[in-house]
């Protein structure tokens, strides 16, 4: 059904812009999008790793896993590992993996954990999933349907071939017009909506709705519309990244997980694709210089990869502002991606952001200007939640740390920690967090993550009251995810078999 | 050609095994061996013939697929479709074996030249990182003690049809919707009529022996021949 908003203007290309383009032209095939991306302006392209919403998004689009995997040099990415967060020490590590623990009582299982664990983490007994990673492999077998697992599973990609393919997909299969061009102006309605964009070298742009992806210049919600940014560097202190790409032997092993290493003062990524390793030291400017930061760099490439000059790969330099916007859409304008908002990528939030916000609007499109009022607002309220429990999430990272540097020690002081999180540590001490604390239908961080997190950092445990017995059927749910998983582990490739086999398949049918 | 090797955890520890069932890794055939433990389950889905050595004379128990060599009707798009798959068929590449001295204890073999041995890093393993079995390993080890124990049984059983002559010679002309007939010629089926005229002795017999139940659920397998010629008529009507 063609309501009054049927033309849709995304400006700026990049993960943002053709994701979500892709996503609303295969939802809403009535609406006539055009995606407008300046020439002059290189994509970021460091949002490397998803959430495993992508699954359901790139189906949505139509394009087929492997042609997907093969195209954005992608692999599987099963969770994060955190390495040195709570002490630091050499067997600090903890998994937040993307596997639900099985169902049932977290209470009774955190007690059949606790009593039958002996050395065993609590990812671990949760999910099969922590030795498939350890192994590096694969969450599904090649037989099984495009997007299906035998573990819950996202992606590592090349962000910029991710946009190409992205590109030529919306184009060639879903009808979305491309203009490459650079903004000059905006023209509004006497109300202040927009009207039309201006270029610098093609016929001005109209539309009744404008999606602003042109990332942190934010072009409209920003420059235009001048929306408020909220900022958030009280909570989260990260403000400078410094990224090297180091391609990798052809035969290495592939990790299954991002592995994010706490350092003095912030801490590392690592992100394995099959060509290359994507490694970066994340930092606070305040509490460390920035050849402070190189150095910690060269450190750990030095430890990891010792057979790379660290010297050869000069680190491309990064500075953000940590926060989101008062108001994510405004009159006729939804800002997605970065012009929305940023924060450090600790737990991947960026590309899925972008995946709620589009769904959300695919979901409630306005039929008209006046629904249009009813469904910002919804979203903008909406968003806020989500943006907060971002928030909330990637601070609990730090505040279970148990580090002593000033900067781990600034991040425990309570001025910095957001009250909902405050008061959440404080219920945990007697529950474990539950769908109680996240109520929403699409909760950002689900119970589950925020368990994995707490009890990888040695959260307390509360007793049970049940004279310090497990539960005999949460004891069985532990034994059988222990079972299951062993035949599991056994079945799945690693992701170099993989990878590897599926190119050659691919090769063999184009020959 | 084959290449048998006993199974231990040093020379096999990254071995990978392909499980599912498919013509490639070598189930494109017309009939596998049965043996009498595994009679209940096979005649849920397939019928039991009877195949004569015409060397030696002797019979062996045969689960049946298709109606030609190389057909199996069961097997279809790479999955296995039927609830049972025959222990001959569900432990290959593996075999039991004996040690040389030949009073030791039956040991798992593998043949390393089979289709199902993964070259690609596909597959199941065998064996854990830290050398124990996987509950695949485990699963075989159980089912390749019932194939060998069922083969040992196999002997006796077969002994006894013989003595009471309850095997006969067994054609069947198939018409097919497309007008054809298959015919299937050289397998022996149970002769019900020699069954019912056994005496007390010879059934008191038989029962004691553990034969009474397999040699009813092989005269009872006959009735799948139905299910198999919808499978090949579905077949050819797909052709």
């Amino acid at each position: 059904m063609a309501g009054e908003i049927n033309k849709v203007v995304i400006l700026g290309g990049g993960t943002a812009g053709w994701l979500s383009a892709n996503v609303l032209a295969a939802r809403r095939p009535e609406l006539q999008i055009t995606v407008v991306e300046s020439p002059d302006i290189p994509t970021i392209g460091v949002g490397e790793g998803t959430w495993p919403t992508m699954r359901e998004t790139l189906r949505t689009i139509g394009i087929g896993e492997a042609e997907f995997l093969q195209e954005c040099d992608a692999s599987f990415k099963q969770g994060s590992r955190f390495d040195g967060w709570v002490t630091g020490g050499k067997s600090d590590s903890y998994f937040h993996p993307f596997t639900m623990p099985p169902s049932g009582e977290m209470h009774d299982l955190l007690g059949a954990w606790k009593s039958n664990a002996k050395n065993n983490s609590f990812a671990n007994m949760m999910t099969a999933q922590v030795a498939a990673c350890e192994q590096n492999l694969a969450p599904r077998q090649r037989s099984m349907p495009d997007y299906a697992g035998a573990l819950n599973y996202g992606y590592h990609l090349d962000a910029g071939k991710f946009a190409t393919l992205l590109t030529r997909h919306g184009t060639t299969k879903l009808g979305i017009n491309r203009v490459a061009d650079t903004m000059t102006g905006v023209d509004v309605d006497s109300g202040g909506d927009i009207q039309v964009i201006q270029l610098r070298n093609s016929p001005p742009i109209a539309g009744a709705l404008f999606l602003d992806c042109t990332g942190h210049s934010a072009l409209l919600i920003g420059r235009h519309f001048n929306i408020e940014w909220v900022d958030h560097s009280n909570s989260s202190f990260n403000d400078r990244a410094l990224a090297v790409q180091v391609p990798v032997d052809p035969e290495s092993a592939v990790a299954s997980q991002t592995i994010g290493t706490a350092h003095e003062a912030g801490w590392l990524w690592d992100i394995a694709l099959p060509t290359r390793r994507g490694i970066g030291c994340v930092y606070s400017s305040r509490f460390l210089p920035d050849d402070e930061a190189e150095r910690v760099l060269a450190e750990y490439l030095q430890k990891q990869m010792p057979e790379v000059d660290s010297a050869d790969f000069s680190p491309r330099k990064l500075s953000f502002a940590t926060g989101h916007r008062a108001r994510y859409w405004h009159r006729n304008c939804l800002a997605i991606g970065m012009s929305a908002g940023f924060i450090e990528p600790l737990e991947a939030s960026a590309i899925v952001m972008i995946e709620l916000s589009i769904k959300a609007l695919a979901e409630n499109f306005p039929a008209s200007r006046e629904a249009m009022e009813i469904h910002s607002q919804r979203f903008n309220d909406l968003f806020h939640y989500r943006w907060g429990r971002i928030i909330d999430f990637l601070k609990l990272h730090y505040v279970l740390s148990k580090r002593q540097e000033p900067y781990w020690q600034a991040h425990r002081a309570s001025e910095t920690v957001p009250p909902r999180l405050a008061e959440q540590l404080e219920l945990w001490r007697d529950q474990p967090p539950s769908a109680w604390d996240f109520p929403q239908v699409e909760e950002i961080f689900s119970a589950a993550s925020q368990q994995y997190v707490l009890y990888g950092m040695g959260f307390p445990v509360m007793s049970n009251n049940n004279n310090g017995l497990p539960a005999t059927s949460a004891s069985k749910a532990l034994s059988d995810v222990n079972e299951r998983g062993r035949a599991l582990v056994s079945a799945l490739p690693t992701n170099r078999s993989y990878l590897a086999n599926m190119t050659a398949t691919a090769a063999s049918l184009n020959t | 050609m084959s290449n048998h090797q006993i199974l231990n955890n040093a020379d096999h520890l990254m071995l990978r095994v392909h499980t599912e069932a498919n013509a490639d890794l070598g189930d494109a055939v017309m009939t596998c061996l049965a043996v009498p433990l595994e009679f209940r389950l096979i005649q849920t889905e397939f019928p039991i013939v009877f195949r004569r050595d015409a060397e030696q004379g002797t019979f062996t128990a045969m689960a049946l697929f298709g109606f030609e060599n190389g057909e199996n009707l069961f097997l279809e798009d790479g999955k296995w479709d039927a609830r049972y798959r025959p222990l001959a068929l569900v432990s290959q590449p593996f075999l039991v074996g004996r040690p040389a001295s030949d009073d030791g204890d039956a040991q798992v073999h593998i043949d390393m030249d089979h289709k199902r041995i993964s070259g690609d890093g596909e597959g199941t393993r065998v064996f854990d990182e830290d050398g124990s079995p996987t509950p695949y390993l485990e699963d075989i080890a159980n089912r390749l003690g019932d194939l060998h124990a069922g083969f040992e049984d196999s002997a006796g059983f077969i002994a006894a049809l013989s003595r009471h002559d309850l095997l006969e010679p067994f054609t069947v002309e198939v018409p097919l919707q497309d007008g054809s007939k298959h015919s299937l010629v050289g397998f022996h089926t149970i002769n019900e009529e020699k069954l019912s005229a056994l005496d007390g002795d010879a059934l008191e017999e038989l029962q004691r022996d553990g034969h009474l139940m397999p040699i009813f659920m092989a005269v009872a397998s006959i009735g799948q021949f139905s299910e198999l010629v919808a499978r090949k008529n579905a077949r050819i009507a797909d052709a």
